[in-house]
C-alpha cells in the first residue's frame, strides 16, 4: 500500500507524516478488530435466512465417505437441481473419522445441515434427542415413497415409533474368507448355515494346515455378538434395556476362549489389530487370518487391498439371525427451514431411477427393490456383483429387523471391546469379563 | 550455595536488581504507547475472551448440567453436582484414566527431563558440528504432537515393526508393543521421552548462563567434575529445571494425540492407553455426554493447578536465583 499513496512527497513529509499515518493505521486496526466479530455475526445471521422470498432454496447436506462416493452423490444432487432449478445444495463431506464429532458440533453450534447421513450407531442417539425430523407424516402423505422398500429395512429406521431416517442402502453382516488360500491347501470353503462350533472346527483345521489362523476371534465385535445373541433367542437391546444377561455374555466369551485355545484364531494382539474399523487392517486383507467379520458391502473395498480371491457368506449359525440392515440413513434435521424440500430430496435419492442408478451400490444395495434389480443387472464390478448376489441370497433367509441400537450404544460397544480383550489377553475369565461388561453397560444406558 | 556469593546481575537480568529508570520519562512513554499497546493487544484480548474465557465459563456451567450437545440450550437440565458425584463414586473408567495418566506423567516426565539435561550437558561444549547435533536432537520436538509421528511410532513398534527387526539381530524375540496392553502405554512413554528436544534447548540456554568463574573457582578448590555438577551446575540451573518440570508435567498430563492415534481413538488395547484427555474426548464427542465431559475437564484443570501449586510451594526449597535472594 505504501508506494501508491504519494511517492513524490515521501522524502520531505516523512518525519511529519509517520505519526499521523501510524495513528490512522491504528485507528483502522481498532475499527477492524471491533468490527470483525460483528461481520461474522452478521454473516451467520444471513446464512439461516436465505429462504428468500423468490422461492430459491439452498439445502445443506453432509455425509461421510471417500472421493468416489462424493462424486456420485454430487452428480445425483446436481441431477436434482437440474429437475428443480430452484433448489441448490451446499455439499459438505468428509472421511468417516471425525464425522460424528463434526455433526454434533455443528448441531450444538446451531448450524446443522438440513440433510445428513447417519448410521445405526447414532440414529437412536439423535432421534432420542429429537434432533431428527419424524418422517412418518411425509410417508403417510406420500411425499416420501417407501412402498418399494423391504418392510424390515424401513422398520430399521424407526425409533420410538418415529421414522428417524430412511435407509440409503441395505447391507448385512458377512464372513469374508480367503478363497485362494483354501484352494491352494485343498481345504473346503465354509458355507452359510454352519454352526458356530463347526465354524471354529473348520478354522482350527485351516490354522493347522496353512499356518494362517483360520478365523478372527470376533468376541469384541458387536455385530457378531449381536447375530449370535439373536440366534440364541435374545437380542442386543430390548426396549430401553439390555436384551441379554451376563450368562449370555459369558457363553459368548467362552465360545471364543475355546477357539483361541484350539488355535483357531490369531494371538490377542493380532485380533486387536483386526478390530480396527479401517478396512486396510482387516486380517483377511493383511494375510493374518483366513477370515474377517465384516459387512457384505465392504467386499469391493477389501478386494482392492488384496490380490487373493475372496468369498463371502453369512455369519455362522442360523442365517435368520441376520437382517436387512440399513448401511446408513438419510435424516432431516428437525429444525430445518426447508423440511419439505429436504424430504423430497431424500425421496429422490431413494426412488428416482436415474439417481439410484447413478449412486449404484456405494451406500449398500438400493433400498427400492425394483431399482435394486436394475442396478444389480447393470453392475460390472465382479466383487460388487458377488456381494449383491450374496446379499440377495441371504435376503431370503433374513429375520425381522431388531430395534435400532439405543442411546448409550457407543459406550456399550467400547465396553464389549474392553471386556472381550480382557478375556483375550487373559486378564479376566470369561465370566468375570462378562459380569463387568454387563454392569458397565447398564450404567452406560442409565446415564 | 557458597559458590554463588558473587553474582553478576547483568547476566540474569531480573528487574528487581536493576536500578529503576527515572519515573517521568517512563510515564510519558506509557501514556503515548498505552493506547497503541491495547490496540495491538486487542486481537489477542478478543481471542482470549471469545475463544478462551467465555467458552470456559460456559463449560463450567455445562458441567452442572446433563448437556449432550444435541439438545438445544433451552432444554438443558441443571443436575447440580451429579456429574462430579458420578465421576468420583460411580465411574471406574474415570478412575482408570486417572491412573493411566498419573503413571504416564510420573514415569515419562522425569525420564524426559533427565534425558534432556543429559544431552544438554553433552552438547554444551564447543566441539565441531555441535550445532548439527543440537538441531537433530531438537527435531523430534518440532514434530511435537503430530499425528504423523504417532503413526510412525505405531509402525515401528508393532509386531512386524523396525524395533523388533532390530531386536531380532540380537536374537531377541520382540513383542507386539503397541498392541499389548502391558506395553502400549510404555511405548507412548518412550515416544514422549524421545521428544526431549524442547526442554533440552532450554537447558542448554540455562547452562550457557552459568558463569565459568564458578567452575574455575570450584576446580581451584579441588572439586571433581561430579562435585562441580552437583554444587555448581544444578543450583545454578535450578530455575530452568523448575521451569521445565512445570511445563513438562503439564504437557505430560495433557498427552492426547499419540494415545488417540495409537489406539484408533479408543484408548485400547484394554484401556491401557486411556489417557485422561482421551477419555474426556470420548465421553464428550463419542458418547455425547458433554456436560459430564465438562465436569471432567474442570476436575482436570483444578488437579493441574494444584500440582503446579505444589511445585511452586516446594520450589523455594530447591530453586535458587543467582541474584542473591531466593524467591
Amino acid at each position: 500500500m505504501h508506494p501508491a499513496t504519494s511517492p513524490t512527497s515521501v522524502p520531505d513529509g516523512r518525519t511529519y507524516r509517520t505519526p499521523l499515518l501510524r495513528r490512522r493505521l491504528l485507528r483502522g486496526l481498532l475499527a477492524a478488530v471491533v468490527a470483525l466479530p460483528l461481520v461474522g455475526a452478521a454473516a451467520a445471521c444471513g446464512d439461516g435466512d436465505d429462504a428468500a422470498s423468490d422461492g430459491k432454496v439452498k439445502l445443506s447436506i453432509f455425509w461421510w465417505g471417500g472421493e468416489a462416493r462424493a462424486q456420485l452423490t454430487e452428480q445425483a444432487l446436481d441431477l436434482y437441481t437440474k429437475k428443480n432449478p430452484d433448489v441448490t445444495f451446499e455439499k459438505v463431506w468428509q472421511a468417516n473419522q471425525g464425522y460424528f464429532d463434526k455433526l454434533a458440533t455443528l448441531t450444538a453450534g446451531g448450524n446443522p445441515p438440513d440433510i445428513f447421513q447417519i448410521d445405526d450407531n447414532y440414529l437412536a442417539e439423535y432421534a432420542a434427542r429429537n434432533a431428527t425430523l419424524d418422517l412418518k407424516k411425509y410417508q403417510d402423505s406420500g411425499d416420501l415413497d417407501t412402498s418399494k422398500f423391504p418392510p424390515s429395512l424401513l422398520q430399521y429406521g424407526e425409533v420410538d415409533g418415529k421414522l428417524a431416517g430412511v435407509a440409503a442402502g441395505e447391507n448385512t453382516q458377512g464372513l469374508v474368507y480367503n478363497k485362494t488360500l483354501l484352494t491352494k491347501n485343498g481345504l473346503p470353503e465354509p458355507t452359510t448355515g454352519m454352526s458356530w462350533e463347526e465354524h471354529i472346527a473348520w478354522a482350527e483345521q485351516v490354522s493347522k494346515k496353512t499356518k494362517v489362523p483360520g478365523t478372527q476371534d470376533p468376541s469384541a465385535d458387536y455385530k457378531a455378538f449381536w447375530v449370535w445373541l439373536r440366534q440364541q433367542g435374545k437380542d442386543l437391546y430390548s426396549g430401553n434395556e439390555l436384551g441379554f444377561t451376563a450368562e449370555d455374555a459369558t457363553k459368548w466369551f467362552e465360545l471364543w476362549k475355546g477357539a483361541r485355545d484350539r488355535g483357531a484364531t490369531p494371538t490377542p494382539d493380532v485380533i486387536h489389530e483386526g478390530n480396527a474399523t479401517d478396512i486396510t487392517k482387516q486380517l483377511v486383507v493383511t494375510g493374518k487370518s483366513a477370515t474377517s467379520w465384516v459387512w457384505v458391502n465392504q467386499m469391493p473395498e477389501l478386494k482392492k487391498n488384496t490380490a487373493d480371491e475372496l468369498g463371502v457368506i453369512a455369519y455362522p449359525g442360523d442365517p435368520s439371525g441376520q437382517w436387512a440392515r440399513a448401511s446408513m440413513y438419510w435424516s432431516v434435521f428437525r429444525g430445518s427451514k426447508h423440511a419439505e424440500v429436504a424430504v423430497d430430496v431424500i425421496n429422490f435419492l431413494a426412488n428416482d431411477p436415474e439417481a439410484v442408478k447413478l449412486l449404484g451400490t456405494d451406500r449398500g444395495l438400493p433400498s427400492n427393490m425394483d431399482l435394486r434389480r436394475v442396478v444389480s443387472d447393470d453392475t460390472t464390478d465382479p466383487a460388487m456383483k458377488q456381494s449383491i448376489e450374496v446379499e440377495n441370497k441371504l435376503a431370503e433367509t433374513f429375520g425381522e429387523a431388531p430395534q435400532v441400537p439405543i442411546k448409550g450404544h457407543s459406550k456399550v460397544r467400547s465396553e464389549l471391546t474392553k471386556a472381550a480383550e480382557n478375556a483375550q489377553y487373559g486378564r479376566a475369565t470369561p465370566a468375570e469379563a462378562a459380569a463387568q461388561f454387563v454392569e458397565a453397560c447398564k450404567a452406560a444406558i442409565a446415564s | 550455595m557458597a559458590l554463588t556469593t558473587a553474582p553478576d546481575p547483568t547476566r540474569r537480568g531480573t528487574g528487581s536488581v536493576r536500578p529503576p529508570a527515572p519515573r517521568g520519562r517512563i510515564g510519558r512513554i506509557r501514556h503515548g504507547e498505552g493506547l497503541a499497546g491495547y490496540v495491538f493487544l486487542s486481537p489477542w484480548l478478543i481471542g482470549l475472551l471469545a475463544i478462551t474465557a467465555i467458552p470456559m465459563l460456559l463449560s463450567l456451567y455445562l458441567s452442572f448440567t446433563n448437556y449432550d450437545i444435541l439438545t438445544p440450550w433451552s432444554e438443558v437440565e441443571w443436575v447440580g453436582l451429579a456429574n462430579y458425584e458420578r465421576m468420583f463414586t460411580n465411574d471406574p473408567s474415570w478412575w482408570h484414566s486417572v491412573r493411566v495418566t498419573l503413571s504416564f506423567a510420573l514415569i515419562a516426565v522425569p525420564l524426559k527431563l533427565a534425558a534432556a539435561l543429559g544431552v544438554a550437558l553433552l552438547l554444551n561444549r564447543a566441539w565441531r558440528g555441535v550445532g548439527l547435533f543440537r538441531g537433530l536432537f531438537y527435531l523430534p520436538s518440532l514434530l511435537g504432537g503430530s499425528v504423523a509421528l504417532a503413526i510412525v511410532w505405531v509402525n515401528m513398534f508393532n509386531r512386524e515393526g523396525a524395533f523388533n527387526s532390530f531386536l531380532a539381530l540380537f536374537g531377541i524375540e520382540g513383542k507386539p508393543w503397541v498392541n499389548d496392553p502391558d506395553w502400549a502405554l510404555e511405548t507412548l512413554m518412550v515416544l514422549a521421552i524421545w521428544q526431549f528436544g524442547a526442554p533440552m534447548v532450554i537447558f542448554l540456554a540455562g547452562l550457557k548462563q552459568v558463569p565459568t568463574e564458578l567452575y574455575e573457582a570450584a576446580s581451584v578448590d579441588g572439586a571433581s567434575k561430579f562435585r562441580q555438577f552437583v554444587n555448581v551446575t544444578l543450583p545454578m540451573l535450578s530455575p530452568v529445571i523448575f521451569f521445565n518440570l512445570v511445563l513438562e508435567t503439564i504437557n505430560g498430563f495433557q498427552g492426547f494425540t499419540a494415545a488417540f492415534v495409537l489406539s484408533n481413538g479408543t484408548g485400547g488395547p484394554v484401556d491401557s492407553t486411556l489417557m485422561y484427555t482421551l477419555n474426556l474426548y470420548i465421553t464428550g464427542f463419542t458418547e455425547l455426554q458433554m456436560g459430564y465431559a465438562s465436569a471432567m475437564a474442570w476436575v482436570f484443570l483444578i488437579a493441574i493447578a494444584l500440582i503446579t501449586a505444589v511445585f511452586f510451594s516446594t520450589g523455594r526449597f530447591w530453586v535458587h536465583y543467582s541474584d542473591g535472594e531466593d524467591r
